[in-house]
């Protein structure tokens, strides 16, 4: 296992190494630059700016000297549009905003969409099964940017039992992690229902209620195991992109996280901390994918480290 | 093992229970405390940096302006530039020197007095090339500062700055510039104390380390979450300040600003809704504010390309628009029309009122018998052009059926992200872009001076060896009527040869509670907190 580990991890070096150059040029070729504005700054000024983010030096040089800190500093360099801060504070200040909040969501998403898929899988063809569905569908198909103002103006607004917006104190965690939540919850019911109703219909399951069994141990001993494995490999890009921060959930809460900052990175043209936040997403999701890989041969005993 | 399974997973089902009862049995929480006064306002855009120098939008001129005072100060409603960090000012007869009389109580929040020297540091920071400060132009008028800040002139000395003593200040003008108070009210004027710069570099605008000699000082900065001032004891003008703190609270959704106003978390917001507009004006009037602002939504015109290259189309595209309409029924914010590019905030007293000659107003008639003189009679054999912008607004739309009724063409309408759209005007790869005149100071010029040949903000391509005279001996002009005069001949010119076409001067909308009292700002978004209370009924 360790062998397999450590092949997957040397082989993300040359995956980084072409999303970073990848992306460092592609940036460049996009139309308009950090300093473009509609109040046009003029020719001398833009000489200065260019100077002072040697942006007057050639691409590829600019290109060597990235990678050169990158690698050997592990500097992700000044943000463009936020001069007195670097990237590496960005992403340090940001980060654990977005992990926070896709902790917490996940911590709903499973809690939640275990408990539905289960019951529905156990209880099949039952009203049980048919509300958990019918609430897992009304989840998938309820996008974020619904589901949010909606929790805003019930709880905050109406009740006012919360703020409508803003990351201060704890009870401001409530509502957004719950929007991000129950979305993914609504994913994860439905892929478990369907995990277990396959696991449930298998012939270890009926040798194991031969053996006199319960059902209890039945469900969560041996079916889960089995029945989790489409959640497993759901949950790895899940993961990734629920820990690395929701635009849109960043947006409707107000909530200062990494997801608003690479999106609006790519809008401001900060070239560096665009490149800060691919290479982490990039880290981050292969790293999920691998740990993904692990899990899914540790629960299906069929599978091995190749 | 079966019994500790089991009651693992009950146990984090209780776990969440109770996460979700604590929470919700939790009181919300406000900061304000009754007897404080504390304002909150919505910040929309997050400052790149709170240093005057690099400041280059409104928007970090909202916190900078409550954080340090240049040596005059814009004044509300249009009326000339009052007294900040100097109390009087003195002009030579040939209006070629200005000589400024600085406090002599005046103090940086660190305790050390502001002297002529620190004015003069800063505005050698600010035309360094090394600070790259985008606004910088605007100290071009003072003798040698634009060779200095192209780096052609090395020696300071050299550039119209001087301290004679701790507490005046001289400065000398290229030519005479009867506007230049205006410029001296404007952000790159304001100063920085260099100690303070020099200590800390580029981190000289965190709140452990920030001076400024204003009537606040920063006490708090979470970047896109919130920025917080307090009064400032040492500001000179202390007592007249009834604000405690100004919070200026990150919202980049004019939605999620909307919900947190209705929740009691703001007191100002940046915006309102376009679709929440009509229920405020019918159901809380009080709460719902109007300002006009010194911008200009327009059509730029690609005059390098056919058939633009053409007045008599350009002309004909122009005239077949009913502004008038496009704001009532479109725009509907409390817009103005615009039948000229200048709007009324950067026009002198006598001015504001009366009509330009060469005013564009709507003539559909001669519009399409323009269209015919220039070889497409009824819009047949008009090529498809785009008309492009940086944001989906029905604005475009309302053009492009006005177009298609009134002169019979077809445009497509293209959206571009906004960088993207004012890089393709910018190098000319564009047919009709709507983009918007934004000027820097309370001058006319200032804003005509963008359509001048080769100038950046030149987005028609246009070129007129006339108007570029007309707006030089302008700027050649000591007498401030005689100036005003020659620049609206060269608006009357610019509106003759239609290298744009005018839509409607921009407004703000906002909402504040009522009990903020005292809240002033003026067209150029310039906001004035020193009368600002609270007062709850």
């Amino acid at each position: 296992m360790l062998r397999f580990i450590a092949r997957r991890v040397l082989e993300t070096i040359p995956v980084l190494f072409i999303i970073v150059t990848a992306t460092f040029f592609m940036i460049r070729f996009v139309p308009g630059g950090p300093f473009t504005a509609e109040k046009a700054v003029t020719p001398e000024v833009m000489r200065n700016l260019e100077r002072a983010y040697h942006l007057d030096q050639p691409l590829w040089q600019q290109y060597a000297n990235y990678l050169g800190r990158v690698i050997f500093h592990g500097d992700l360099g000044p943000s463009f549009k936020y001069p007195n801060r670097t990237v590496n504070e960005i992403i340090a200040d940001k980060l654990p905003v977005s992990l926070e909040l896709g902790l917490l969501s996940l911590a709903i998403a499973l809690a939640v969409g275990l408990t539905l898929g289960v019951l529905a899988a156990v209880k099949r063809n039952t009203w049980i099964d048919y509300v958990c569905s019918s609430a897992a569908m009304i989840g998938i198909c309820v996008p974020t940017f619904v589901l949010g103002p909606l929790l805003v103006l019930t709880f905050a607004i109406h009740f006012g039992w919360f703020n409508a917006s803003g990351w201060y104190t704890p009870i401001d965690r409530v509502l957004p992690s719950l929007t991000l939540g129950c979305v993914y919850a609504a994913y994860v019911a439905r892929l478990t229902r369907g995990g277990m109703l396959e696991v449930l219909n298998q012939d270890y399951i009926r040798t194991a209620r031969a053996k006199g069994a319960s059902e209890t141990r039945v469900i969560f001993h041996h079916a889960l195991r089995g029945g989790l494995l489409p959640v497993v490999s759901f949950l790895g890009p899940a993961i990734a992109g629920i820990l690395t921060g929701s635009f849109v959930i960043e947006t409707i809460f107000q909530i200062p996280g990494l997801g608003r900052e690479f999106v609006n990175s790519a809008f401001n043209r900060d070239y560096t901390l665009v490149l800060g936040t691919v290479i982490l997403y990039a880290a981050l999701l292969i790293g999920l994918n691998l740990a993904v890989d692990v899990a899914q041969v540790w629960l299906n005993p069929k599978l091995k480290f190749e | 093992m079966r019994k500790k399974r089991s009651s693992g997973w009950i146990g984090s089902c209780a776990l969440l229970c109770l996460f979700v009862a604590i929470h919700s049995g939790c009181k919300r929480t406000d900061s304000a405390a009754p007897a404080q006064q504390v304002l909150r306002i919505s910040q929309r855009n997050e400052p790149a940096d709170l240093d005057p120098a690099t400041a280059s939008l409104p928007d970090e001129l909202f916190i900078i302006r409550a954080l340090s005072e240049g040596l005059v100060a814009p004044a509300p409603d249009n009326r000339p530039s009052q007294p900040a960090a100097a109390t009087s000012w003195e002009i030579s007869p040939d209006l070629c020197t200005y000589t400024f009389h600085l406090r002599r109580n005046a103090r940086w929040s660190n305790g050390e007095p502001v002297t002529a020297a620190d004015f003069l540091a800063s505005y050698r920071r600010v035309l360094t090339p090394a600070t790259a400060a985008q606004k910088a132009p605007l100290l071009f008028m003072v003798k040698n500062a634009r060779a200095f800040a192209t780096g052609q002139l090395d020696n300071f000395q050299a550039v119209g700055f001087r301290a004679p003593d701790a507490h005046t200040l001289v400065v000398t003008l290229e030519q005479p510039q009867p506007r230049f108070l205006a410029y001296v009210a404007s952000g790159p004027w304001i100063p920085v104390n260099p100690r303070v710069v020099a200590q800390f570099g580029r981190t000289w605008t965190r709140p452990a380390h920030f001076v400024g000699n204003g009537a606040f000082t920063l006490a708090e900065w979470q970047p896109h979450q919130r920025i917080v001032v307090r009064k400032n004891p040492a500001y000179h003008d202390a007592f007249r300040i009834r604000l405690d703190e100004i919070q200026f609270i990150a919202f980049d959704s004019g939605d999620t600003e909307e919900r947190a106003f209705r929740a009691g978390q703001l007191d100002v917001t940046m915006a309102v809704p376009f679709s929440k507009l009509d229920p405020y004006r019918a159901e809380h009037r009080n709460e719902l504010h109007h300002a006009s602002l010194a911008e200009t939504r327009y059509l730029a015109f690609n005059t390098t390309r056919a058939p633009l290259n053409d007045v008599r189309v350009r002309r004909a595209l122009s005239l077949a628009l009913d502004r008038a309409k496009l704001v009532d029924r479109v725009v509907h914010g409390g817009q103005e029309p615009a039948f000229r590019l200048v709007p009324a905030a950067l026009r002198d007293g006598d001015d504001r009122e009366t009509r330009l000659a060469g005013e564009i107003r709507e003539d559909p008639a001669t519009a399409r018998q323009l269209l015919a003189d220039a070889g497409f009679p009824g819009g047949r054999g008009f090529p498809r052009l785009e008309l492009s912008s940086f944001v989906s607004t029905p604005v475009t739309e309302a053009i492009q059926a006005m177009w298609k009724t009134e002169l019979g063409i077809d445009v497509a309408l293209v959206t571009r992200e906004a960088r993207v759209h004012v890089a393709a005007l910018r190098e000319g790869r564009y047919d009709i872009g709507f983009i918007t005149a934004i000027p820097d100071v309370a001058d006319a010029a200032n804003l005509l001076g963008d359509f001048t040949t080769g100038s950046p903000a030149n987005y028609p391509h246009w070129s007129d060896p006339r108007y570029d005279e007309l707006i030089a001996r302008a700027a050649h002009t000591p007498d401030a009527a005689l100036q005003a005069g020659r620049l609206r001949e060269a608006e009357a010119r610019l509106l003759a040869e239609c290298p744009l076409a005018p839509l409607y001067f921009n407004a703000t909308n906002w909402l504040m509670r009522p009990a903020v009292r005292g809240w002033h700002q003026d067209p150029l978004w310039t906001r004035f907190y020193q009368d600002v209370y609270l007062h709850e009924d």
